[in-house]
């Protein structure tokens, strides 16, 4: 693979290029889908692919193939500098240098290399029998279990040459309850891991049935405002998306952050501490370098309730005036952006069941279905899986509920972060309580 | 590079001859080439292109299906790319319950399709393409001094394809789906205000750019500054006018997904609802792969990646249900014809029951006497994204809602979510306009894979919740 790297930069610079990266990715996946409670296809595959991104004049050009042999090679390099002739000059467009990569432990598994489709079909099919052990009403429309080794290998001509294999197994359950002419809200529950040891589908299945099963009966309620619980899952789906948007440096420059100008601020409740970090293994983002070769590392971007920093790849490095924080990213089909690697929100002190009982009047959300803005954070949407509490004790689960608000108010209203977390792919994260939301009732 | 018509054919062919114990074999020869170019705030935001090319294979082994894909188009590497597919499908032997009994029979397709295209995207110059997104971002952001952000993104997605299966399809299709978008955002005193005007279009470069890039720009700068001012409806169970583009997104999320085959078969609510009236009478509401009604829409296909021609399928007849959406395993488990439904996304994509361009075909009803009749509600216009679920519960965005009072456009309030239950809905349809567009051409569906989709209608009026802040 060095060799090929080395060739397209060769060929670049004799084409006229002044930088030149080449970033390729080869991956061996196996996965078997889940549809209609039965094991649906077994699917077994390789590719391999390679991105070019030449600078000629301060000018980008890039091109991608999923043909790794020098005369694609070869072509791909002239069409990226064909491209570079037509772009417009940007003097923040440059390639990092080299520098001193600390390569991780723990997200390469050598068991991965032997395990297939075969053992993919079996756990989809443990998983599969765990959800409707525990309830006969659980339907399961669809799920999948996927294991796969990437090996991803980057270059440019500052000198650096990195790669790293990472193995990752991930498996997801989506389906509903339903017990005669009631059918429940739809949920989907995943689980990832880097290592075959760690591999627990049960856990996914079982927290799957249980909400299904406990959106079954739901209730109309009356339109009020009150306290929101958002699983592991809804604050995926509500608060990350929006917290994600904000501190990228992307759409600090763009304009389109809430956090422009916010560095140094409150932003949320003092319960609140986030963190970017490629480097836990737990979660499926973690690699040793970014997508242009910057190591790594931890950033803490915000603490306790206050904004501390943005992601930076070198582009917007350059263009605001600081070092990359390492969030390059994207596949071997695009240039780098930036995003973030595994977000990790804080744990609390306080136990799911504490947080439960401390609610007054509110709703614990399992699912949000709806329109998030990441640029004001403006969110309506539909309540799914919801279940009304009353007086510290869950009622009854609720139909046709809309939330609406806006997520950083809300963030300020942070009453509550629990112990337990959960790895959502990229993500871990906790329960989380809201105080005065509005809930309109359908 | 792409090849010859017919080359690749021969080669797929004697691929799916060789039967190994098989009793269906597909091989799906993809080469794509996508062009990105999207410039935000006067500079370039990104541009690539990017080629992906190569083979799926899928197999049909004991009642079990086994996918595998390459890269390589050798004989050597097809062959050993078709034995993993097949041992794929036998590592589920054991474990899978309820074995595919086959598939249904269907008229296999046999010829060459070119989508029409009025102005090639692959003539014209890729300089072009960066020059037209830069001046419309730019003149969205000169628009007016309330616009602090804007972007504009131009894309292209070139197909050929090769379907060849052990049935007897054998196919070529060459296919053009460029599109464009404008996004402008406004701001003020700490408010902000998005809006966002594009197509996505089935065809070449003039039917893309029937209005000019520019125009798309200033109509969504005049809105993102107009929707800065308005303020939030407030949340009610009301009278609304859906525009076109609402009317597509209702037909595509909260229709369209209830019944696609795979998610009946999982338990959706309209399972046994066949032959039964779930919407009002005025409601007949499709899904094609041809481009009905209108030309150029942004879903069309003209053959499935299973090889069967992708027809119109009528899902609700003035008001009854008619249909779901097929591929031909499900057409066998309910027996009945596939209507063409499958669909992969890249050559290492399986097909899956997709939908196409769907909607509400268009009635007699004229927008101003919608407006006039109603007491009370809002017009909701601009799709946003939007989610359904199995039990026909939905929730989608508009960008602009207008207040109706006593048969009066009043003022402009912010976007807001329109939800309901899609039949409820459906049954409180009681005016459908006369013009029909399509409007959800920039979109792409997700499940498991993206899919371009479109979908549309006239407006139509009907009751559902809208949500604002209370």
């Amino acid at each position: 693979m060095q060799d090929l790297l080395r060739y397209a930069i060769k060929e670049a610079e004799a084409q006229g290029a002044s930088d030149c990266e080449a970033y390729a990715a080869d991956i061996r996946e196996s996965e078997v889908f889940i549809e209609n409670s039965d094991l649906k296809q077994a699917k077994s595959q390789s590719s391999s692919s390679i991105g070019i991104r030449v600078l000629l004049n301060g000018s980008l050009g890039f091109y991608s193939v999923n043909r790794l042999v020098k005369d694609e090679i070869k072509h791909a390099v002239a069409m990226a500098i064909k491209v570079a002739r037509v772009s417009p000059r940007d003097k923040y467009n440059s390639l990092p240098s080299k520098s001193k990569v600390n390569m991780l432990r723990g997200i390469y598994d050598k068991k991965s290399e032997s395990f297939e489709a075969s053992d993919a079909a079996k756990m989809a099919a443990e998983m599969l029998k765990s959800a409707k052990s525990y309830d006969k009403r659980v339907s399961i429309d669809s799920g999948s279990f996927a294991g796969n080794i990437m090996t991803h290998s980057l270059a440019n001509s500052n000198g650096l040459y990195l790669t790293e294999k990472v193995s990752a197994f991930s498996w997801s359950i989506m389906g509903m309850a339903i017990s005669g002419a009631d059918v429940s809200s739809f949920d989907f529950q995943v689980g990832a891991t880097h290592h075959v040891k760690d591999i627990d589908v049960q856990s996914t299945a079982t927290e799957f049935a249980e909400t299904v099963v406990n959106s079954l009966g739901p209730r109309k309620i009356e339109s009020f405002r009150g306290e929101m619980l958002l699983t592991p899952s809804a604050v995926h789906e509500l608060v990350e998306e929006v917290l994600s948007h904000s501190v990228n440096s992307d759409a600090v420059q763009k304009k389109s952050s809430y956090f422009a100008n916010k560095l140094g601020k409150v932003v949320a409740s003092n319960l609140l501490t986030v963190e970017d970090d490629a480097t836990n293994t737990e979660a499926l983002g973690a690699s040793s370098f970014d997508r242009e070769g910057v190591p790594h590392r931890r950033n803490v971007v915000v603490e306790k309730g206050m904004l501390k920093k943005f992601l930076y790849n070198t582009y917007t490095a350059k263009k605001g005036g600081v070092k990359s924080t390492g969030n390059a990213s994207g596949s071997t089909g695009s240039p780098p952006s930036v995003s973030t690697t595994n977000v990790v929100i804080k744990q609390g002190r306080t136990s799911l069941d504490a947080l439960i009982s401390e609610m007054k009047s509110g709703i614990i959300i399992s699912r949000f279905s709806g329109n998030v803005n990441p640029v004001n954070g403006d969110f309506s949407g539909v309540v799914k899986g919801g279940r009304l509490v009353k007086n510290g004790q869950v009622q009854h689960a609720v139909k046709e509920v809309m939330v609406a608000g806006n997520v950083f108010d809300a963030l300020k209203r942070l009453s509550g972060v629990s112990k337990e977390r959960k790895i959502i792919y990229d993500s871990i994260l906790p329960h989380m309580r809201f105080d005065n939301i509005s809930f309109t009732a359908g | 590079m792409p090849a010859e018509d017919g080359h690749m054919v021969d080669s797929l062919r004697s691929l799916v001859s060789y039967s190994k114990g098989t009793s269906y074999i597909e091989a799906r020869y993809q080469s794509r080439f996508m062009t990105d170019v999207s410039f935000v705030n006067g500079s370039l935001d990104r541009i690539r292109v990017v080629e992906n090319a190569g083979c799926g294979i899928r197999v049909l082994v004991d009642g079990c299906w086994g996918f595998s894909s390459t890269n390589n188009m050798s004989k050597s590497a097809l062959a050993e790319s078709l034995t993993r597919a097949v041992s794929a499908a036998r590592v589920l032997a054991k474990s899978k319950k309820n074995k595919v009994k086959g598939l249904a029979e269907s008229k296999m397709v046999r010829g060459i399709f070119r989508m029409g295209a009025n102005g090639s995207l692959s003539d014209i110059d890729i300089e072009k393409k960066v020059q037209v997104t830069r001046e419309a971002e730019k003149a969205a952001r000169r628009h007016s001094g309330m616009i602090k952000t804007a972007s504009c993104i131009y894309r292209e997605i070139l197909d050929h394809k090769a379907i060849v299966n052990s049935d007897g399809a054998e196919v070529e299709i060459y296919d053009s789906k460029p599109e464009f978008g404008v996004t402008a955002i406004a701001k003020s005193g700490g408010q902000s205000a998005t809006a966002h005007e594009g197509i996505g279009v089935t065809g070449g470069w003039n039917d893309l750019f029937r209005k000019s890039p520019v125009e798309y720009a200033t109509t969504a700068a005049a809105r993102a500054a107009k929707l800065l001012k308005a303020d939030y409806a407030k949340g009610e169970k009301t009278t609304i006018i859906l525009d076109p583009g609402m009317v597509g997104l209702l037909s595509h999320e909260a229709i369209g997904h209830t019944v696609e085959a795979d998610f009946v078969l999982s338990g959706s609510v309209v399972k046994d609802k066949i032959g039964m009236k779930v919407a009002s009478d005025l409601v007949t509401l499709v899904d094609s792969g041809r481009s009905e009604i209108a030309n150029n829409a942004g879903g069309t296909i003209l053959v499935d990646d299973e090889g069967v021609a992708a027809e119109r399928t009528a899902i609700i007849e003035n008001g009854i249900l008619k249909s779901f959406l097929h591929n031909r395993e499900s057409a066998h488990a309910f027996g009945t014809a596939s209507t063409g439904n499958a669909r992969a996304f890249q050559y290492n994509d399986e097909p899956l029951i997709r939908m196409r361009n769907t909607f509400v075909e268009p009635r007699s009803d004229k927008l101003d006497d919608m407006i006039k009749e109603t007491r009370h509600g809002y017009l909701v216009k601009g799709a946003r994204n939007g989610q359904a679920d199995a039990n026909g519960e939905f929730m989608f965005g508009a960008e602009e809602a207008y207040l109706i009072e006593n048969g009066e456009i009043k003022e402009l309030m912010r976007g807001a979510s329109i939800s309901g239950n899609a039949f409820e809905v459906l049954q409180s349809v009681d005016m459908v306009g006369d013009r029909f567009q399509y409007d959800i051409g920039t979109g792409y569906c997700g499940k498991y894979q993206p899919a371009k989709v479109d979908g549309g209608g006239p407006y139509v009026r009907c009751t559902a919740v809208i949500g604002g802040m209370q």
